[in-house]
């Protein structure tokens, strides 16, 4: 059952976010849909029945970088990155308005088929969660479903390749049809990335990939990330700040369901605009 | 931070003194005799009722036999003379066995003498006979020793059910029956066999002939319909419900109603059965499809919410993981859900099953009480079930239908923990760890 989301959606609802953030309205205009931009997001509000989750979030996302969503816990992160390839959709009370553009176009658009679109917007999740099923057919099943191998030795090669890129290969190579699930955790972890990047996605998104994981997994998947953003666009959630220092390019910073600062993650570190962001990251609050 | 200040820190420490140890320590053992108590007692109350039904059952599946000296005169039983079927069909084989029993006490004379006599002989005997001349016609006109049933009174006798001290009167045998008998035990013409009778024969009047083929036929396709309506339904509703319906005031009025179907009385079911497949769409009376039907209305709800429970109990990760793929919801339950459920939705319509096959109450509705011989051939034949038959042979008059009665409560017994068996094996085999 999908989420009645209202056609078109581009109903915005105005909301006095000046009340919750110093953050002025003017600043939604200030994006700018440029080329380097893979996904722009412009005035997108969230509701979970009456509660509203997010308040006019306006970011842009570019190309080939890795960027960091970082704020204290129950702040919208996660609500916010599943906007991106609208795993919203699932929950029955959660509504969605404003515009998200994927290369220009509205994803939330009638035309947009959700299935296609999270074949290009690929996603691995706070906990490991393979499929009870082989290591191979974990990450066989992406190309399988959207028909990318008509033959055994198609699939062979693609399995092998998300693994190799997902620096899994050693590891598994001679246990292939052994349960996903028999994995340690951080194998589990670079297993679902594996399987996310074995459809060829065009974003990935990480909604804390790292927080179940020991920190010699953390660094693979940090490694990991940072390999991977040759060829596709990461968006992470993370509540490591060191984390967020390390892997990305740029950070948002989101606070009570509003972002209340975005840009270069070296900006945002070192002299960031406001004050609660200043708090946040020298831990202060949060 | 200032919280901190204003509750201080409580003096008191934990008591860990011996005493208070001794305490938890015997609380334990007294928790562990209670449920040792209620296990032991709920072993034992089993133990009597296998026991009562065992003992009482086994010896159904022996019987006595009496050998014959069984002349095969054509004139008797080729009346027509021309040894074709129909003509065979049509011999006079009661008064073969008769007269075997007659040539072994020449000195009794008299009709009621005699027909005492040939009451310790099982009257399903001319079907016996007449079988033996079918399937070997060359047997006519030879003189042979043939076993045939006692009578189930003579049946008791022999097995030790019937005491011979009791007053003559409250006995069935009487006194010079029991001489009779007697001589045939000395000069070694009573046996006691396999009664393959009971698992070959359908129901009859005389014990010795009755058998649980027919029944065990009925509930078979009565099951077969059963499953076959209900497990495709209630499986496609519990998934629609689960993971398709939207959660509204309709839906929750779905979910109620199917959780106050489950606690229906089952014999409401047996009468909407009666008004609308018999009365209504003029279906056949006593037929394995109307009783399936019937059970399969009953079983839906069983299986629709155990269907939804396993449905539930698949972590959610699993499909979110691969919707998040770009499957298609239905790829999602098709793929990942349904195979991890499946286990759980194969218990619970096992349970549902086996709750079916020993339902009685709605089949009484729908005429599956009926005396029915003949060994149900389909799914519109009368039939009856394991137990309603029970229940007709509880019901009987003749004493010897008592061990019958335990020995089918066996056979329905067989089945039910062959079909628990099966459960246990395909939640084995299906079943997956994540």
């Amino acid at each position: 059952m999908e989420v009645s989301i209202p056609s078109g959606t581009n109903v915005i609802i105005k909301t006095d976010i000046t009340k919750m953030t110093n953050r002025s309205i003017d600043d939604s205009t200030e994006i700018n849909v440029s080329s380097s931009n893979k996904v722009t997001v412009d005035n997108v509000d969230v509701f979970y029945g009456n509660k509203q989750a997010l308040e006019s979030v306006s970011l842009a996302i570019c190309k080939n970088e890795v960027t960091a969503l970082i704020g204290p816990s129950g702040c919208g992160k996660s609500t916010f990155l599943r906007c991106l390839n609208r795993m919203n959709d699932t929950i029955d009370i959660c509504r969605v308005t404003g515009k998200i553009l994927l290369d220009g176009a509205d994803i939330n658009d009638r035309n947009i088929d959700v299935v296609q679109l999270r074949a290009r917007v690929g996603m691995v999740f706070q906990k490991p969660n393979p499929f009870p099923k082989s290591i191979f057919e974990n990450v066989a099943y992406g190309p399988r479903i959207h028909g990318m191998a008509n033959s055994k030795v198609g699939f062979n090669e693609l399995v092998e390749a998300s693994l190799h890129r997902a620096g899994l290969w050693e590891e598994v190579k001679d246990r292939l049809d052994q349960p996903g699930t028999s994995l340690s955790g951080g194998q589990q972890q670079r297993l679902c990335i594996a399987r996310a990047i074995a459809v060829n996605p065009e974003v990935i998104l990480m909604d804390e990939p790292c927080s179940a994981l020991d920190p010699i997994a953390t660094a693979k998947i940090e490694e990991l990330m940072d390999e991977l953003r040759q060829n596709y666009t990461i968006v992470i959630v993370t509540h490591s700040m060191q984390q967020a220092a390390r892997v990305s390019q740029r950070t948002a910073f989101f606070h009570l369901g509003v972002l209340v600062e975005d840009g270069d993650t070296e900006q945002i570190f070192t002299n960031p605009e406001h004050q609660r962001t200043q708090d946040y990251i020298t831990g202060r609050f949060g | 931070m200032s919280d901190m200040a204003r509750f201080q820190l409580s003096e008191a420490k934990p008591d860990l003194s011996p005493k208070r140890l001794r305490k938890r320590y015997r609380a334990e053992a007294r928790f562990r005799l209670y449920g040792i108590t209620a296990i032991v007692f709920a072993i034992g109350v089993l133990g009597i009722l296998l026991g009562s039904i065992f003992t009482t059952g086994i010896s159904a599946f022996m019987q006595t036999e009496v050998a014959l000296d069984i002349s095969f005169d054509a004139n008797l039983i080729d009346p027509g003379g021309t040894r074709s079927q129909d003509s065979l069909l049509e011999g006079n084989y009661r008064k073969l066995w008769r007269d075997g029993i007659f040539k072994i006490f020449s000195e009794v004379k008299g009709r009621k003498q005699k027909r005492d006599l040939s009451k310790l002989i099982s009257r399903g005997s001319d079907l016996t006979l007449r079988e033996i001349v079918l399937n070997d016609p060359s047997i006519i006109g030879t003189t042979q020793r043939i076993w045939v049933k006692s009578s189930a009174d003579i049946d008791s006798l022999n097995k030790g059910k019937t005491a011979r001290n009791i007053i003559e009167s409250d006995r069935k045998i009487k006194n010079h029956q029991m001489a009779w008998f007697d001589k045939l035990m000395a000069e070694k013409r009573v046996r006691l066999t396999f009664n393959s009778t009971f698992f070959s024969a359908g129901d009859s009047r005389e014990p010795e002939q009755a058998g649980v083929l027919g029944a065990t036929v009925g509930s078979f396709l009565t099951l077969l319909v059963t499953l076959s309506l209900s497990f495709p339904i209630g499986v496609m509703a519990a998934i629609y419900l689960e993971s398709f319906a939207p959660k509204n005031r309709w839906t929750d009025i779905i979910e109620v109603n199917i959780n106050n179907l489950a606690a229906v009385p089952s014999i409401v079911f047996g009468l909407l059965g009666l008004a609308v497949f018999l009365n209504f769409f003029g279906m056949p009376r006593s037929a394995p499809i109307v009783g399936g039907t019937v059970l399969a209305l009953m079983t839906l709800p069983t299986i629709i919410i155990t269907g939804r429970a396993a449905l539930k109990a698949v972590p959610p990760s699993i499909q979110e993981a691969a919707l998040a793929m770009g499957a298609s919801k239905l790829q999602a339950v098709s793929h990942h859900v349904l195979p991890l459920a499946m286990p759980g939705i194969l218990t619970g319509t096992i349970i549902g099953m086996a709750r079916a096959i020993g339902e009685t109450a709605p089949l009484l509705m729908i005429g599956m009480v009926a005396f029915i011989v003949d060994i149900p051939r389909g799914l519109s034949d009368p039939a009856t079930v394991l137990p309603v038959q029970i229940y007709l042979w509880a019901d009987a008059p003749e004493r010897a239908f008592e061990e019958k009665t335990s020995a089918a409560i066996m056979v329905l017994l067989l089945f039910l923990i062959l079909m628990n068996l099966a459960a246990v094996i395909l939640r084995k085999k299906f079943e997956k760890r994540w």
